[in-house]
């Protein structure tokens, strides 16, 4: 068998930083306050990315900093000095795209140089070129076969990442300006719109609708390759990447802890392993949007699309979040996230421990005094529960 | 250098007395062109022209093998250069002693005169600039760079490419029959052609770029005015405007043409791409 894989988790801010890494990645991905393409999240301030990075390499794991936009003239001024910062701040590596600041990366700094998946590489000699320019490793186009994927690991010495797990761009990175020329923000330097989410109206060469039941749309489903992860360790894939730095905490405390545990599986026991149904369900519930394995396994039809008119709604599973937890008295501080009240049942889960089912019998308001629902946002409450729970314990629905 | 993507084959010839040169495709091989080459052997046929070869699609290993060979055949005609997108493209070349040169043409990722120069330093002596930039960043560009720069003054522009089959796919899905080569979308009033080849899903601009007025300002290496979906007599007026322009008579020329068509804009030419909208920290 080959290495373990690294299980590379994204992270908005500091917050789902810890929880990515407390729930099992080995490594986070974030954004700093310039240059990546996710330039209307929140990011990380140049304080914020030195703290991420003291937290991650003191339980021995890894800070990437996405520096990932397409650089336009304007912005080349500032490429250096940010680059020395987050060496200054020792980020594990940059991951970025434009040969601009690759080259200044690698001329002026020590950093390591991950290969975006904006650069939609696909093949052998792609990643031959990007090899001799010296980055470390390429994050491959989710456009990848499972051959292509293993090909290029047999034949280039070289890190390869690959995502399992998220939303998909429905055109090849890099290539889709959509958002450009319909909304003038810009795809490559952190703006895009999600054109490919949008419905529209599918015409013939003589300008005559074309209708289904639903409206044309490039959306794709989500990715999910769980159902993969053994066949993606034994080709010796170095990273496995989660998509969705603009994702909840819930989320990525789910997600992260399904792969965690499915990596940790089969890792450790091959000859004993067996897909866990359940992680799928977990995994399907947690995104609320249908997931294929994509272009994995060589597929690129219709299967892959999603025409559901736009129709998504998040689901309220994420109940609460477990803020402190007594020994002496077994009382269980926790912080609501979704309505619920007193009789429904719950499941518990942490990365410490297994998924604890819990019914709420008695529920505590701050005064002490029992209250039958809890319905405030944010709302504090304490629970009794026998089993020993840690801080960031996440409290869902049971199904 | 005044040089065209043609529409049809047919219209090359039409073209060949007008123009400085061509860019055409090569069947499965080549995206976001319109003539795509089952047989070589058709170069042959244009004589005094700069001809360009278009390799821009993302290649699969098992596609590699049919890419090499096809760089080493395009060594027997008489062709300018090979416009590429996907790395592979350059480290193969780079492997073999090729008479022409390459051209950088990654359409929406050739943004600053760095990443020009870089590729420069690589052996790549053309590019061919991204359409979303504007005609400051094209000045500064050509400034800062030894680089031949092309860049497109004319037609619909490209916005999209995928590996997915989304017409295909939604036909098949809603169980619903149409064989149009040329479909489009619509949103809000506005329509944009996509065309789903063997290859890929391709997208073009709702409007159709007129940069007329720019060119009279440009001492560039290379124009390209794309005819994808453009009527050709219409289209040879467009080249003849293009030809004879001055500055004089730029703004004449610039409203003759918006006039020729329904939807024209001077496209990223004047207007800035915006990328941050909250959050400023």
């Amino acid at each position: 068998m080959k290495n373990k894989p690294e299980l590379l988790a994204p992270a908005g801010d500091i917050e789902r930083l810890k929880i990515a890494l407390k729930y099992g990645a080995d490594a986070v991905y974030i954004g700093g306050p310039l240059l990546n393409l996710r330039a209307n999240a929140i990011n990380f301030t140049l304080d914020e990315i030195k703290e991420a990075v003291s937290f991650a390499h003191s339980l021995n794991k890894k800070v990437y900093v996405t520096v990932n936009i397409i650089l336009h003239n304007e912005e080349l001024e500032e490429v250096e000095s940010y680059l020395k910062k987050l060496e200054e701040v020792e980020v594990d590596a940059i991951i970025a795209s434009d040969l601009s600041i690759i080259k200044i990366a690698l001329e002026k700094t020590n950093l390591q140089v991950h290969l975006s998946t904006q650069s939609s590489t696909l093949n052998i000699e792609a990643c031959k070129f990007w090899k001799n320019e010296g980055v470390s490793r390429i994050v491959l186009a989710r456009e990848c076969y499972k051959d292509d994927i293993k090909e290029i690991i047999d034949n280039v010495d070289i890190e390869i990442e690959t995502f399992i797990h998220g939303a998909m761009c429905a055109g090849y990175s890099g290539r889709c300006v959509m958002s450009n020329f319909l909304t003038n923000r810009d795809a490559n330097r952190g703006g895009c719109s999600q054109i490919c989410r949008w419905d529209f109206n599918l015409l013939n060469e003589n300008l005559e609708s074309i209708k289904g039941d639903m409206p044309f749309t490039f959306c794709s489903k989500d990715l999910s390759l769980l159902k993969y992860i053994k066949d993606m360790i034994d080709m010796g894939i170095t990273s496995f990447k989660i998509e969705g730095r603009m994702r909840s905490t819930y989320y990525i405390a789910t997600v992260v802890s399904i792969y965690r545990k499915a990596i940790d599986e089969y890792f450790n026991k091959k000859d004993s392993y067996e897909y866990n149904k359940e992680y799928e369900k977990i995994l399907a519930r947690c995104a609320n949007r249908d997931s294929v394995p994509q272009f994995f396994n060589g597929v690129n039809d219709s299967s892959c699309s999603y025409y559901n008119g736009r129709d998504e709604v998040s689901n309220q599973d994420f109940l609460a979040v477990v803020l402190d937890y007594d020994k002496k008295t077994h009382m269980a501080k926790i912080e609501q996230r979704n309505y619920f009240k007193k009789g429904d049942i719950a499941c518990i889960f942490g990365p410490n421990h297994s998924i604890i089912e819990y019914k709420f019998d008695k529920i505590y308001d701050e005064d002490g005094s029992i209250i039958e629902v809890v319905n405030h946002p944010k709302q504090i409450v304490y629970i009794n529960i026998e089993k020993s729970l840690d801080k960031d314990d996440m409290i869902r629905v049971k199904f | 250098m005044l040089i065209v993507i043609p529409n049809k084959v047919d219209d090359i010839e039409l073209l060949a007395d007008k123009v400085d040169g061509f860019i055409l495709g090569i069947d499965k091989m080549s995206v976001n062109n319109n003539i795509y080459l089952k047989n070589l052997s058709y170069l042959n046929k244009i004589k005094d022209k700069q001809v360009f070869i278009s390799l821009n699609k993302n290649f699969e290993n098992s596609e590699l093998e049919k890419l090499k060979s096809t760089l080493i055949e395009l060594n027997k005609y008489n062709i300018k250069g090979v416009l590429f997108y996907d790395l592979a493209v350059l480290n193969i070349y780079k492997s073999l002693n090729l008479n022409y040169d390459l051209v950088l043409s990654q359409e929406h990722l050739s943004t600053s005169y760095t990443t020009v120069n870089y590729y420069n330093d690589l052996g790549v002596k053309y590019a061919y600039l991204s359409s979303d930039i504007t005609l400051e960043e094209i000045n500064e560009i050509l400034k800062k760079s030894k680089t031949k720069l092309m860049v497109n003054l004319f037609g619909y522009l490209p916005m999209f490419v995928s590996k997915r089959h989304a017409v295909k796919n939604y036909l098949e899905y809603f169980n619903l029959k149409d064989s149009s080569k040329i479909n489009y979308i619509e949103k809000e009033g506005k329509i944009y052609p996509i065309v789903d080849n063997d290859i890929a899903v391709q997208v073009y601009s709702n409007n159709i770029l007129n940069g007329i007025k720019s060119y009279v300002n440009l001492d560039i290496d290379y124009v390209v005015l794309n005819g994808f979906n453009i009527e050709i007599d219409k289209f040879i007026q467009v080249v003849d405007m293009f030809k004879s322009v001055n500055k004089s008579n730029a703004d004449e020329n610039y409203s003759k043409i918006n006039s020729m068509f329904k939807n024209v804009d001077e496209g990223f030419l004047n207007t800035k791409t915006i990328y941050k909208v909250k959050h400023e920290k």
